[in-house]
């Protein structure tokens, strides 16, 4: 029987994970880090094909994923299968949830746009009533966007609005492409704000934790990681109370393990964190723990064309992309909806979907020809409000390939989100129309809940013990030395990616649970 | 006896009773014979690898889910909505109703439902106007059929009408399947048509055996890796 007791259990290797080993470990701390999935190796594990290579040409093999909208045929194999780890849902209410299970988790296939939510976000009762504060503002968090931002090489311009805070970005001082500048104009007419976009530029092309996070953590010689672990439960010390460590199965072979840890840290998503407090019935005193599941409404937005850059003439005209931060319910209030939605915003220079045009055969090559280059894209993504009745328990009737029982997700959006949608195709359209650009397409219906892969909340920070699961430095009110990093601290949502939020948050919480560690308080 | 003799006795003692050891471990049937050289002696990143095919590319498959008449439909439809243009194979010519056959066949029930009543309207249909199959309409008769209900779209919202649904949903279909075809990929895409589909394909990762089947969860690795049919595994004691 091993006696060893490491500082930390660290469970999930993505982004909050990899900034908690990071912070940890370089502050002297011995921790270990769980991942329930394997380490991928680009070299041995994927080789680039074209589709026609492939049995299915590259479509999604039939019946798998159901509700990964973003799988295919070349990506198939690194989603967490649905029939190895299920979880369920009523029928007229599906979720879309999306997994990755590999070492380092879906850091290696985030689409990187990098903001800080603002005041607006962090006070927004303050601000319009509805939800709670958190128990933080962007001050408290500025010094720590900060480090973020350096360390993933956030590109922007310091050209935000309030309700878009500005940080230490690689500056992009690129001009604006006529077409923008177009666009650009017919905003500014309406006063809504466009501005350059924030992306994740990391290193040799990534920006991931296996990359900018865990190698700093191995360095330190202070982590020990291992893979294919699929923690059970969170285990108890039955002299104090506290969580002392967890049990785990080994992915492949089964076998069943233990360890031990003065303190356990959760990074293992949103969801499997809540799950895995539930599954072991841990810090649900306030009977909060699972309720407020957000996200971000994706799917709704339009497809237009730029008439001048018809027959090949886009190249002086297209290209580049832009951010419109929400500017709904800042200065004015609307009267359809709270909160408000961002728009991301592309001009586009390779060829146009078929599906924005009613042709076929020969007339639809004709104007895929005649439109090629011309494209204008406008997506949404809008807040999701948080209410108690969208929530994740864990489903008795249903456990996954290693027994452990699943999570029924009950989410819904409601008509705030309906109207937020709605409101941004029209006012879309509107201002591609006053830039003289023709709308070939829209779609005013969001994806199904959990489709942005932005699910956030259930394990929601406070002040208020009996409103809250959290405490303002990630840590359980009901266990002083259990901490929840990822993405189901969050109070409330917003428009914005939620990555760099969380990978604030997570390097804040570390920092504070290494000096309460070090100081001999944990 | 000398010291030297009595050594050689007790080494040929010895080597008799490894010999009689041998022997009967040749003998023992439960045993596997012994390999002349190592199983994977002289495989190395050298070792050359094969040549191989796409089986569509050099055999046919059987008419698996849609019937003969959906079957005659599909193909006429995709011959509609993807011609041969420009020196490019059509949809026809890239075996995507076959294809297709065999991805809808595979594929959950809702979405094999859209293609066999789709099909099943668009024949109904052509006997409704033009007292034929829709397989033998001209090309005009085929967009009277297809036009009223052709829409624009975008993400994964296609148009919520029935008819509209399977129109547009079989086109993009008939059209993805038909540009990642073989056939599209050999002849160079030349102005905005468009490329087959390129990117990096990844391979199972340390797959779970117990994944593949939720009826199998109980059942251990080496049950899974048994032949079917109760062929008996030969058992090595350790």
């Amino acid at each position: 029987m091993r006696k060893e007791v490491y500082d930390v259990l660290i469970i999930g290797s993505g982004h909050s994970g990899g900034m908690a080993a990071k912070m940890l470990t370089e502050a002297g701390i011995r921790c270990l880090m769980l991942n329930a999935g394997p380490v991928a190796d680009i070299s041995r594990d994927a080789e680039r094909l074209p589709a026609s290579n492939l049995p299915y040409r590259g479509f999604r093999p039939p019946g798998r994923l159901e509700h990964v909208f973003q799988s295919n045929e070349f990506n198939a194999n690194v989603w967490v299968d649905e029939q190895e780890v299920p979880y369920t849902f009523e029928p007229n209410q599906p979720y879309n949830w999306v997994r990755v299970r590999l070492f380092g988790g879906r850091s290696l296939f985030w689409s990187r746009q990098s903001f800080r939510l603002s005041d607006y976000e962090f006070k927004c009762k303050s601000h319009d009533g509805f939800g709670e504060d958190w128990p933080i503002s962007h001050a408290d968090l500025a010094p720590y966007y900060s480090r973020v931002e350096r360390i993933f090489r956030v590109s922007g311009a310091l050209d935000g609005p309030e309700q878009m805070p500005d940080g230490a970005f690689i500056l992009d001082d690129d001009p604006w492409t006529p077409s923008m500048e177009r666009f650009s104009d017919a905003a500014k007419s309406r006063r809504i704000p466009v501005c350059k976009q924030r992306r994740a530029l990391g290193v040799n092309g990534l920006a991931s934790s296996v990359n900018l996070l865990l190698p700093d953590a191995e360095r330190t010689g202070n982590i020990t990681s291992v893979a294919n672990a699929v923690v059970r439960e969170i285990t108890i010390d039955r002299a104090t109370g506290l969580p002392d460590g967890c049990n785990f199965v080994d992915r492949i072979s089964r076998r069943e393990m233990s360890v031990k840890a003065r303190v356990v840290v959760l990074a293992a998503g949103t969801l499997e964190s809540t799950r895995l407090l539930l599954n072991s019935g841990l810090a649900n005193s306030s009977g909060v723990l699972g309720h407020y599941l957000t996200d971000q409404i994706y799917g709704a937005g339009l497809v237009a064309s730029v008439p001048e850059a018809r027959g090949r003439n886009g190249a002086k005209i297209m290209g580049g992309g832009a951010i419109v931060p929400r500017f709904r319910n800042i200065d004015a209030k609307s009267d359809r909806f709270l909160r408000g939605y961002a728009f991301n915003v592309s001009s586009l220079t390779g060829g146009l979907s078929p599906r924005n045009f009613t042709a076929y055969g020969v007339e639809l090559e004709k104007m895929l020809e005649e439109y090629y280059g011309s494209g204008f894209q406008m997506t949404i993504m809008g807040e999701v409000l948080g209410r108690y009745e969208n929530h994740v328990r864990i489903d008795r009737e249903k456990v996954d390939a290693w027994g452990i029982p699943v999570l029924h997700v009950d989410a819904k959006y409601t008509d705030n989100e309906y109207d937020m949608a709605e409101d941004a195709v029209q006012v879309g359209s509107e201002l591609c129309e006053s830039a003289g650009f023709e709308v070939l397409s829209s779609n005013p219906t969001p994806n199904p809940p959990g489709y942005s892969i932005h699910e956030i909340g259930t394990c929601r920070m406070g002040d208020d013990r009996k409103k809250s699961v959290l405490n303002k430095w990630n840590q359980s009110h009901d266990h002083k030395n259990l901490f929840v990093v990822d993405g189901a601290c969050f109070t409330s949502g917003g428009w914005q990616n939620p990555t760099m939020t969380i990978l604030a948050l997570s390097m804040r919480a570390s920092e504070h649970l290494a000096s309460e560690m070090n100081k001999g308080n944990l | 006896m000398r010291r030297r003799d009595f050594v050689r006795s007790l080494v040929s003692l010895f080597v008799a009773a490894k010999a009689s050891r041998a022997q009967q471990r040749l003998n023992d049937p439960t045993l596997p014979p012994p390999a002349p050289v190592p199983w994977t002696l002289g495989l190395n990143s050298q070792t050359p690898i094969p040549m191989s095919e796409q089986a569509d590319e050099v055999a046919s498959a059987k008419l698996s889910f849609f019937t003969p008449l959906q079957m005659r439909t599909l193909t006429r439809l995709c011959n509609v909505l993807l011609p041969p243009l420009n020196g490019k194979p059509g949809a026809v010519e890239a075996q995507t109703p076959m294809f297709l056959d065999f991805l809808i066949g595979s594929s959950p029930e809702q979405r094999q439902k859209v293609y066999a009543d789709g099909l099943d309207w668009l024949e109904e249909t052509a006997q409704a106007k033009c007292k034929t199959g829709f397989a033998q309409l001209d090309d005009m008769q085929t967009g009277e059929v297809i036009k009223p209900w052709l829409r624009t779209w975008m993400s994964d919202h296609p148009p919520t009408e029935a008819f509209a649904y399977f129109i547009n949903i079989a086109h993009d279909d008939i059209r993805s399947a038909t540009v990642n075809s073989k056939a599209w990929n050999d002849v160079p895409s030349v102005g905005a048509e468009p490329k087959t589909e390129e990117g990096i394909y990844w391979l199972p990762i340390e797959p779970d055996v117990y994944g593949e089947n939720p009826a199998y969860a109980h059942m251990s690795p080496h049950m899974l890796a048994m032949p079917k049919g109760g062929q008996k595994i030969p058992i090595y004691p350790r």
